[in-house]
């Protein structure tokens, strides 16, 4: 009678392989990385443009002065979309007046920022009401200031 | 032929041939594999959590500051939804449906006082109890004689209309009274920790602009400390068993007429009946004044913390939420602090307990260096509240060096059930790895333990995660480890119960707890910009925070856990 046969090698491999797998070291479980926060950044009319949604950039707007992404709704607010014309640029005017049209912006980049000082009660609290629902869904990525700020950034 | 003979006919005659050699080490050799195979599949549980819960210890919010990192917050409270603000309080006849109350201390003590409720929201009326701890007997009192003691103390200090009191006592239900009387009569006290020397103690009056002071008899100088506080007008001793036939009503020569002693326990005696036992009537919209503690710092007088009562029941509603359901403080469980209540970690907990309905014990030898093995002699509790340094000490003197051979085995087994995410059953080897470690605790109920470590301790004190390890197995009880910081009530970050991984190095300290969020600031651009963890000084913002936002000097790391870890 002898320990080495083959069925005893067999049944023994299996023993430390089995030993093996329950004691092995095991590595904590992991997540991938989550994707990196946005910086908040300053922008003025003119660099706040390129974020019109074309070629996929994101699509953001500025509403009194604070800028929202809102690429995840790029149908309504990117190009080909009904509020197309509000993409890389201050919305105030046109979200208060209920209006998407071109004239409700400011065309001159370089010029201050709209202050709606013009404006009456209602159609500032329908622009109220356009901040808050914006601040719901979408994401403050950064402010707007005009062109020649002390506060905008040297290009 | 052979060769050509089918494949199955070969397959046979070799097994056959195989098993032909069966002998008695086969036998053996089969048993075994059977066996073990039926011991790893019984063996196998669920981890306590989810590790996924753990790979991920707090939500980063999507967007940040430059040269800051994100805001990391709670699971409870992501980016988005407000932070705990308090404790959430349904007042008795308010409609079901309407949001809690913030609440302040007087809720506490209220719900301490009105019992454990049952799954109805009805009282049962079974109140916790408080028991103080002298050596290796505890005493134990109703939760009614500390109101009626609130009732003499608070009246007779209200009627003395004195604004500010200092409160300079060891752990004692004197202390805990002295704090409610102020919230319930509408004065602020100052939390003075004892065993001062008496110029510093002097000093902390005058900052603290104290008219009044609690103290224990005949463990200070009055006429010194009189000397320096024009503004004191009263003294009221506590006086201990053993001295109370002594007369503690001298007062100094220089302010006889402007300053009145009085003696704690003839207070009560003499109010006695006057006051009752009922929780005095109070408006839960009216603020309730603050409560100053003491953190020390590099001057030897310390820094003045005033936690607005907001600050406080943020902190302590975090605190308790922040636990799992069945790991919460609950009516069976008697929690122990033997770190010192003038610390806001200690004190939030023993307020959570309270808050709770658990029966709570005080120390009255309790601080940040105790020893712990004297410390929890004369009671059995189920939580105990701790410094980093009296655990770093007790884990460096005695359980390290009574590790043995055997204990080292059992510690083995042990850690390999923590690290499959289990806390390990009492059992054989539980009480194998306890042998010379805890031999001389007798702990057995214990079931947590709550570390806090001041953020500017000495990194000696750090506990690693092996030590965690090591006081998860020999006291068998899981572990909070919290870090606490200046001008921030309970903590800023604090580990899940649940975590016992064991990742080397100095131990995390957990995400923020919902009262809180944290940002790191001071981060340079291009590592964040690379791969690596960022890295900066700690701003700490959110409703447990007096004035809602504090940088710390210390630096820390978010890692890829999201949990926070000093740098050192």
């Amino acid at each position: 009678m002898t320990i080495a046969t083959p069925i005893n090698l067999t049944l023994l491999s299996l023993v430390g392989v089995l030993l093996y797998w329950h004691f092995r070291p095991k590595q904590p479980t992991t997540l991938p990385r989550a994707p990196a926060p946005i910086v908040f950044r300053t922008y003025t009319p003119k660099t706040l443009i390129e974020f019109n949604g074309e070629n996929d950039r994101p699509v953001f707007l500025a509403v009194r002065g604070r800028v929202f992404d809102v690429s995840p709704g790029r149908h309504f607010y990117g190009p080909g979309g009904p509020y197309e014309n509000f993409a890389g640029r201050d919305a105030s005017r046109g979200l208060a007046h209920q209006s998407f049209d071109e004239d409700m912006l400011t065309k001159d980049l370089s010029a201050p920022l709209d202050t709606l000082e013009d404006l009456d009660a209602d159609p500032l609290e329908n622009l109220q009401s356009w901040e808050e629902r914006f601040n719901e869904k979408y994401l403050v990525v950064g402010k707007l200031v005009a062109e020649g700020d002390p506060e905008a950034p040297a290009s | 032929m052979a060769d050509q003979s089918p494949i199955l006919a070969r397959l046979d005659a070799a097994l056959t041939d195989a098993l032909a050699d069966w002998n008695i080490y086969t036998t053996l050799f089969a048993g075994i594999l059977v066996a073990f195979a039926f011991y790893a599949v019984v063996s196998n549980k669920d981890p306590d959590v989810h590790p996924f819960l753990l790979a991920r210890q707090s939500t980063a919010s999507p967007i940040r500051q430059s040269g800051e990192s994100a805001t990391y917050r709670s699971l409870e409270t992501p980016y988005g939804l407000p932070l705990r603000q308090g404790l959430n309080v349904k007042d008795v006849g308010a409609p079901k449906w309407t949001a809690g109350r913030r609440g302040d201390l007087r809720d506490v003590w209220k719900s301490a006082v009105r019992g454990a409720l049952n799954e109805n929201g009805i009282s049962t009326g079974k109140q916790g109890k408080i028991y103080t701890v002298l050596g290796k007997k505890s005493i134990e009192h109703s939760l009614d004689q500390v109101t009626q003691e609130i009732n003499v103390i608070g009246g007779h200090i209200q009627k003395s209309e004195v604004k500010t009191v200092a409160v300079c006592l060891t752990d004692s239900i004197e202390l805990l009274a002295a704090i409610f009387a102020g919230s319930f009569y509408g004065f602020k006290v100052v939390l003075v920790p004892h065993n001062l020397p008496a110029e510093t103690l002097s000093g902390h009056l005058q900052n603290a602009k104290a008219d009044a002071l609690i103290a224990e008899a005949g463990s200070l100088d009055l006429s010194f400390v009189t000397k320096g506080n024009k503004q004191l007008s009263l003294v009221i001793w506590v006086a201990k068993d053993g001295n109370r036939h002594m007369d503690w009503h001298e007062v100094p020569e220089d302010v006889k007429g402007g300053l009145e002693v009085a003696v704690w326990h003839e207070l009560v005696q003499e109010g006695k009946d006057l006051a009752g036992f009922n929780v005095p009537k109070y408006d839960p919209t009216t603020p309730a004044p603050e409560v100053s503690t003491v953190w020390p710092s590099e001057s030897p007088s310390g820094e003045f913390i005033d936690f607005k009562q907001e600050n406080l029941v943020a902190a302590i509603g975090a605190l308790g939420s922040t636990l799992p359901r069945n790991q919460r403080f609950s009516p069976s469980d008697l929690v122990f602090s033997i770190d010192s209540l003038s610390r806001s970690y200690p004190l939030c907990q023993i307020l959570n307990a309270l808050f709770s309905n658990a029966s709570i014990a005080l120390n009255s030898v309790a601080g940040e260096n105790v020893d712990f093995a004297l410390a929890t002699n004369g009671v059995s509790p189920t939580v105990i509240v701790a410094s980093s340094r009296t655990m770093s000490e007790y884990h460096e003197g005695v359980m390290k060096p009574h590790t043995g051979l055997v204990s080292s085995f059992g510690r083995w087994v042990q850690s390999r059930t923590l690290n499959a995410g289990n806390m390990p059953p009492k059992g054989f080897f539980r009480q194998l790895a306890q042998i010379g470690p805890t031999a001389e605790l007798s702990l057995q109920k214990l079931r947590l333990l709550c570390i806090s470590h001041r953020v500017d301790a000495d990194a000696s004190v750090r506990l690693s995660s092996e030590q965690l390890t090591d006081l998860r197995i020999y006291t068998g009880a899981r572990i909070l480890y919290a870090l606490t910081g200046p001008g921030i009530a309970g903590a800023i970050a604090q580990t899940n119960v649940f975590d016992y991984r064991c990742l080397g190095g100095p131990s995390h300290f957990g995400g923020p707890l919902s009262s809180t969020e944290v940002t790191l600031t001071g981060v340079s651009e291009s590592q964040v910009a690379g791969d690596s963890l960022p890295e900066g000084q700690i701003m700490v913002t959110g409703p447990a925070v007096v004035d809602g936002k504090t940088t710390l000097s210390a630096r820390a790391r978010i890692s890829a856990d999201h949990t926070l870890e000093l740098s050192s």
